[in-house]
């Protein structure tokens, strides 16, 4: 509530060494591409973004540093998208880590998520020690996973966050956070480029005071899509014209959709090419169809339309391969088949096989991890080395033809650009990559409000809000808004990071709480007169007022406006009246009395000489009290002259005055701790005014 | 000081007319539903025409008729021309549900109200969100939020939030706390405390819902029932709403039992309906969209039921017992009509009604009890025009057509005379496409055969014709023939246009039979004939219609309790029962507005903002209560730099208050704590719980509906002096907070 309208716009630079401390920790991706994970923690609320493993390890070596943070502490965990590299250490972190909090994606994720996970347990071939999680463990997963739609808001424990198009692949999430009105974005993988099918990442309405962002294609600039489109089909139509293979080694999800689709799009329209096959040879990728078929609305204007008329996912001129024994290698053909990086499986098989013919093609279409064979053929070896082990010559032409839908330096610019994020973090990029984007942002924002880091692994960023907190004061307490000097009474409700100040007769109105009174009748026997506890109690409390009840026509006391005592029958009187502490006080203390009077007399009026004793002596106790708790607070304090009390902590001094509770001093830290807690000290120690309305 | 809101209903108060109500908030009017009814009546809409154009936004609730009916007609007709707000589902299935009234409407009569073009172009523009997407309007309703939630009566089906400077206007109508196959209950009872709540008291009398399995397996039963002795079943349905539930009922029971009567389900647009409700999972209960993403099973690829879309397919279905879910559900035009007239007669059929048909419809009469023996119908059809009719008719287009054509002549040359003397470079009206950019494959000579071989036509306005001539104007420097780079750069559209010529029909896709009735243009009429259907069929009502009843809208709405509440679209009786009950129970601000009565429910809420200082936060010590934490707070105003007032510590001692006992004690909850502390426990007469022996502890006082809704709560303590007593009053003081 209290973010509605002013923050619309950008803050001020709220960067200052005051206010609550927000901490960033990249627990992978830092300087790295892989294993992304992003632990965040403000105000006690702690978040955690992506749950990925590095796929070029195995077993705990993949996972990100989890074990520099408690599982147990986090409110809430995001996934942005369904690659391994954002989502695969999820069944491991959510079943065998003592996190309890919520996960959430979205729906095509989480659809895609378990297809994918699955099939890497299968394929990944590691000891059973290594194993991070079997399958049983994913499906537990996924009875947590929460699923959240595109500019839905949702809040937990007063964390609110919603979700935009990231573009990246379907059902790819950039996750806005707000926490107490600090706004953090982590985009995630994303793209700001339209394709065939996906929506272009979404520039947030609001302006963050974080921006957590990739930083993959570093400062490279991508082709423009239509010319990167028209190399791809131009290479593979000149190369099964000539009677060539084409192999395109590609994830089989994200990309290999768009390319399939492409594909698809360009044997429509080239009648001449329809007598040679297409495969996909990936089940993954054939069971993940459906997927594609149904969470159409994800997607494009441009797909959204097509649907209108056919599934543009129910391809006409493309075939699926279950595995190499299905496919009879006859002529010319294009195979779209995974891994991306040719370290095994069909995608090498297919390799080995057409890398010695000269009019075969390779064509590679994404980004490429270190130490791939994809990553060494870009540099055209004379030789490769074949899975068995033989060198072979490479002849076929291998091409570099980008579709990642990752941003570019473009993009990236002109998105933080448009967004102007006071705080700039860069994850999920090659160190040596990021630090080429730092540099060249730095230069994009020389105004020197911008900051941007690049923090490593467990590298802490430590950043400063000054929260103001904001209360709302409603209800019979708002009739008259005060001035300054006046002074405001009442409740503080809290829920989540919104304050409300209210009357107590309104907690009910505006809160889901109540307030109660509790009234409380006890009898106790007394078989005494009535008169003597009349007497009794005139000597002890200032203020009795005798009454008769109208119904029975018996006597009735009221003591202090607070206690009625009450004469029930001959033998037993009644106390009656509402609780609260000083209430309960004088009714125990008449309890007594009566308790008392029934059996001896005198020793009350011993008690009540004693109790007249000299104002002075008491006064001397409360000094002495107030001296020695003072003492205990603050160690050096001295009786100093005018009856003032000399107080040095630290070499600061502060006088206080004990009569009026002035003090007096240079520090203003200490003067303010003083005063409070001699007024504390004073209330405690002197006795509590009954006249509390 | 608060935001001002004023309700004035535009249709559908202290009756069951389509819904359209105006809320004006701060001077910024929403329209809240467009409705309409089956019967299609003008006169209804006559409050929206007189405000129609003063309106800043319409919100939609739900994809069907009393909804969004008008829609098109109040765009086209009334001047209403502003954004639409809707869900998804609402926007898609509302289209089509549309698009199924004009077809089954233009059928069986000269509809003229609107067309399917209006139809198009009133739902182009509506802005489609999803569930709690907190959209921010700008412009004239900068600081307004509105966000539509679950309601659970449709897919897509939505209650509106309206968010103005913390203050929240909720307009929830026809929702559904029940959780159905293919919706999850609605999220109304989340919402607490709301300034202003809009609802409708549709069902405030009506409380007999059966357990949602013993209505299933009684559905189920009626409907094989009639199968087996050979019978045929119709369930007259809405086009995209409710139809869905029924179809998933059928299809699992169907799959369950093995069945083979054919299931049809027939309207104008029912294959893309399921296509489209295919790809709206997200939009549907949990449990449908969990086993998608388990398994990646769609729960509407059905299996046992055939879409059709015109009656000619369901004539040629092969004969014997079967079931057809045919539109609309008021049988005042669509397929179901004519399927009832065809089957009313054979004692043997059933037609089985899902919802309470609209007023004054056939479907309405045949649910009366006892239902009618006979009803007299007129059937409408149109037919093409033959014999003398249809030459009459083309003379009449023949003519139309030569005063046309007279009158672009005579206008023609008009311009002619206009623009004499041509400059000698325009070669505007001239027909050859002549290219004068060169082509980067083309050469020159083939550039000028078109022209040649193509023939020449002079242009009329030019005063000397002749044949076009081109100057070779290419410019040579020292490196040869200067080239402009622009022409080899590659088109960015080359890629595209193979996809594009796909994608025409951007509002939706038409079945085929609904496109060729479109474009059929042959001239016909409307013939219609009064006949006497005798009403043998058997007659059954159950009710599937998604809402909820009128119990759980008392405990809804105690639940939210609202500061000030509207009711709406109920009969007299209803709305005036809701309101009693309410005021007794709920709220003292109860509204039940009549058409274009006006009013106001600003919230009398007083209310300012302050800043809460450091010094007196840190001196804060905050007791945690259910959600939310409570402290009690003394301070006083000080000053900051800005305009804000800033909360600080108080400068001298604070003025002791008033203790306040916080927390809300269920006598059932604080017996089981008792009993768990070893105190004997029992609730005597009178709600009083016996604690121990001797003492009891009661609630005294007026108690409300629902614990904290209506004031604070008195307790009553009392006992003989004794240990126990005071025992049990610590247990008691350790439930609340004492501030």
């Amino acid at each position: 509530m209290a973010s509605s309208s002013a923050s619309l716009k950008r803050r001020e630079q709220p960067m200052s060494r005051e206010g609550d401390q927000l901490i960033v920790t990249p627990l992978g991706a830092g300087n790295e591409v892989g294993r992304s994970c992003v632990y965040m923690s403000f105000r006690g609320k702690t978040i955690l973004f992506d749950c990925g493993i590095n796929p070029a390890y195995s077993g705990m070596a993949a996972l990100p540093y989890f074990d520099e943070i408690d599982p147990s502490t986090i409110d809430v965990l995001l996934i942005t998208h369904f690659h391994l590299d954002h989502a695969a250490s999820l069944p491991y972190f959510l079943e065998k880590t003592t996190f309890k909090g919520r996960v959430f994606m979205t729906h095509a994720t989480k659809a895609i998520y378990k297809l994918l996970l699955t099939d890497y347990v299968k394929v990944s071939k590691v000891s059973v020690e290594d194993m991070l999680f079997d399958e049983h463990d994913i499906n537990k997963s996924m009875d947590k996973i929460e699923v959240i739609d595109f500019h839905q808001t949702v809040e937990v424990n007063g964390i609110k966050f919603w979700c935009y198009t990231a573009g990246h692949v379907l059902g790819a999430a950039m996750f806005m956070v707000d926490i107490a009105g600090v706004r953090i974005l982590y985009t995630g993988d994303y793209s700001r480029e339209e394709d065939r099918h996906l929506r272009a990442a979404e520039l947030p309405q609001f302006s963050p005071d974080i921006c957590i962002i990739e930083s993959t294609s570093g400062v490279q600039l991508h082709q423009s899509r239509h010319i990167r489109e028209k190399r791809f089909t131009d290479v593979i139509h000149s190369t099964v014209a000539q009677g060539g293979r084409v192999l395109i080694p590609a994830f089989a999800l994200g990309r290999a959709q768009e390319l399939l689709l492409i594909l698809d799009e360009y044997w429509a329209n080239h009648p001449d090419l329809h007598n040679i096959p297409i495969y996909y040879a990936s089940p993954l990728a054939k069971k993940c169809m459906a997927v594609y078929q149904t969470y159409i609305l994800s997607m494009n204007d441009r797909i959204r339309n097509q649907f209108a008329n056919s599934n543009p996912f129910v391809f006409k001129h493309i075939s699926a391969l279950n595995s190499i024994d299905d496919f009879r290698d006859v002529g010319p053909c294009v195979v779209m088949a995974s891994p991306g990086g040719l370290q095994s499986g069909f995608s090498r098989q297919l390799f080995d096989i057409w890398c010695s013919d000269k009019r075969n093609a390779c064509i590679i279409p994404g980004y490429m991890v270190e130490g791939t064979l994809a990553k060494t053929i870009i540099n055209e070896p004379k030789e490769v080395t074949l899975m068995n082990g033989l060198t072979a010559p490479l002849n076929m032409q291998v091409h570099y033809i980008s579709f990642s839908a990752h941003a570019d330096y473009a993009q990236t610019s002109t998105f933080l650009k448009e967004l102007m994020p006071p705080n700039i973090i860069l994850v999920h990029g090659e160190a040596n990559e990021m630090m080429r984007l730092k540099q060249k942002l730095f230069t994009e924002f020389p105004d020197g409000n911008t900051r941007i880091m690049n923090p490593k692994n467990c590298e802490s960023v430590e950043l400063y809000f000054n929260s103001e907190k904001m209360a709302k004061t409603i209800g019979r307490l708002a009739e008259k808004t005060p001035d300054v000097g006046d002074s405001v009474s009442g409740i503080l409700v809290k829920k989540g990071f919104t304050y409300q100040i209210m009357a107590p007769d309104d907690l009910h109105v505006f809160s889901q709480l109540s307030t109660a009174t509790v009234t409380q009748r006890i009898t106790i026997p007394f078989s005494g007169a009535f008169g003597v506890i009349t007497h009794r109690l005139g000597k002890i409390f200032e203020s009795v007022d005798s009454s008769t009840d109208e119904e029975t026509g018996l006597p009735a006391l009221k003591v202090h406006e607070r206690v009625t005592v009450k004469q029930e029958s001959e033998k037993h009187i009644s106390l009656q009246w509402s609780s609260d502490p000083i209430s309960d006080m004088v009714s125990d203390s008449i309890v007594a009395l009566v308790l008392n009077i029934s059996r001896e007399v005198p020793k009350i009026i011993v008690e009540e000489e004693v109790a007249v004793k000299s104002e002075e002596e008491n006064g001397k106790k409360v000094e002495k009290v107030i001296y020695a708790l003072l003492v205990s607070l603050f160690g050096d304090v001295k009786l100093g002259e005018n009856g003032k009390l000399v107080i040095s902590v630290d070499g600061n001094v502060a006088h206080l005055d004990k009569e009026t509770g002035k003090v007096e001093g240079e520090h203003e830290g200490l003067k303010e701790r003083v005063r409070v807690a001699f007024h504390r000290i004073q209330s405690a120690v002197k006795p509590i005014p009954l006249s509390a309305e | 000081m608060g935001t001002s809101v004023q309700v004035s209903p535009l249709c559908g108060v202290y009756n069951e007319n389509p819904l359209s109500y105006l809320v004006s908030i701060d001077g910024f009017n929403f329209l809240l539903d467009c409705g309409w009814n089956d019967l299609f009546d003008p006169s209804l809409l006559e409050p929206l025409s007189r405000v129609a154009s003063t309106i800043d936004a319409v919100l939609l609730s739900h994809p069907d008729t009393l909804h969004l009916g008008a829609l098109p007609y109040a765009m086209k007709q009334l001047g209403l021309s502003a954004p639409v707000y809707a869900t998804e589902p609402v926007h898609r299935l509302g289209l089509l549900t549309m698009y199924d009234q004009y077809l089954s409407r233009k059928q069986v009569s000269d509809f003229d109200l609107f067309t399917l073009d209006d139809i198009d172009s009133a739902f182009q523009n509506v802005i489609r969100l999803t569930f709690s997407q907190n959209y921010h309007l700008s412009g004239k309703g900068e600081g307004i939020v509105i966000a539509p939630h679950v309601a659970g009566h449709m897919l897509g089906g939505s209650i509106w939030k309206i968010t103005k400077d913390g203050e929240e206007v909720v307009y929830a109508v026809d929702y559904n706390h029940r959780k159905e196959r293919h919706l999850n209950g609605t999220v109304l009872q989340s919402f607490v405390r709301p300034a202003v709540l809009i609802t409708d008291a549709y069902n405030a009398l009506y409380t007999n819902q059966t357990q949602s399995h013993h209505r299933d397996t009684e559905f189920l039963d009626t409907i094989s029932k009639h199968l087996e002795v050979g019978g045929n079943v119709l369930l007259p349905v809405d086009t995209a709403g409710r139809v869905l539930e029924l179809l998933l009922i059928l299809e699992q029971h169907w799959s369950q039992r093995a069945f083979s009567f054919p299931i049809y389900f027939l309207t104008y647009v029912s294959s893309s309906t399921i296509d489209y409700v295919k790809s709206f999972l997200e939009w549907m209960s949990d449990s449908i969209s969990k086993s998608f993403e388990t398994s990646r099973d769609n729960a509407f690829l059905l299996r046992h039921v055939t879409l059709l879309i015109n009656k000619t397919d369901l004539d040629n279905a092969p004969p014997g017992p079967k079931v057809v879910l045919a539109s609309m559900a008021s049988l005042e035009a669509g397929f179901a009509r004519d399927i009832f007239v065809e089957w009313a007669n054979d004692p043997r059929n059933l037609v089985l009604f899902t919802e309470t048909g609209q007023f004054g419809t056939l479907a309405r009469m045949l649910q009366s009890a006892p239902p009618p023996k006979f009803v007299k119908v007129t059937m409408s059809k149109r037919v093409p025009l033959a014999g003398e009719e249809l030459i009459a008719y083309e003379e009449e287009q023949n003519r139309l057509k030569r005063e046309e054509a007279l009158r672009a002549s005579l206008v023609k040359e008009e311009e002619t005379k206009a623009s004499h003397g041509p400059d000698e470079n325009s070669s505007e009206p001239m027909v050859v496409d002549t290219k004068t950019t060169h082509d980067v494959v083309g050469s020159h000579g083939p550039a000028y055969k078109d022209i040649l071989i193509d023939g020449f036509v002079p242009p009329s306005s030019s005063a000397a014709p002749m044949f076009p001539f081109y100057d070779n104007t290419a410019d040579w420097d020292e490196y040869g023939e200067v080239i402009n780079p622009d022409d080899y750069v590659i088109k960015d559209e080359d890629m595209d246009r193979g996809a594009m010529h796909a994608g025409g029909d951007v509002d939706g896709r038409l079945d085929e039979a609904t496109a060729s009735l479109m474009l059929d243009t042959r001239p016909s009429k409307v013939i219609s004939n009064e006949l006497i259907v005798t009403v043998s069929c058997s007659l059954v009502k159950m009710d599937y219609e998604g809402r909820s009843d009128g119990r759980s809208i008392k405990s809804t709405i105690a639940h939210v309790s609202p500061l000030k509440l509207v009711l709406v679209h109920a009969t007299a009786e209803a709305t005036e029962h809701l309101k009693q009950h309410s005021l007794n129970s709920i709220c003292p601000h109860v509204y039940a507005p009549k058409i274009e009565e006006t009013v106001d429910v600003t919230s009398d809420l007083c209310a300012y903002k302050v800043q809460l200082s450091e010094k007196l936060m840190s001196n804060v010590i905050f007791k945690k209560l259910g959600d939310s934490e409570v402290a009690w707070v003394d301070s006083e105003v000080g000053k900051t730099g800005s305009e804000m007032r800033c909360l600080q510590p108080m400068g001298s001692a604070a003025a002791p208050h008033k203790p306040v006992l916080v927390g809300d004690l269920k006598m059932q909850d604080f017996k089981q704590f008792l009993s768990s502390k070893g105190v004997q426990v029992e609730f005597a007469g009178g709600g009083a719980l016996r604690c121990g022996e001797y003492v009891t502890l009661r609630k005294v006082g007026p108690t409300g509906q629902k614990g904290g809704a209506s004031g604070p709560q008195q307790i009553l303590i009392e006992g003989p002096l004794c240990e126990d007593y005071y025992k049990i009053r610590d247990y008691l003081y350790s439930q609340f907070y004492l501030l």
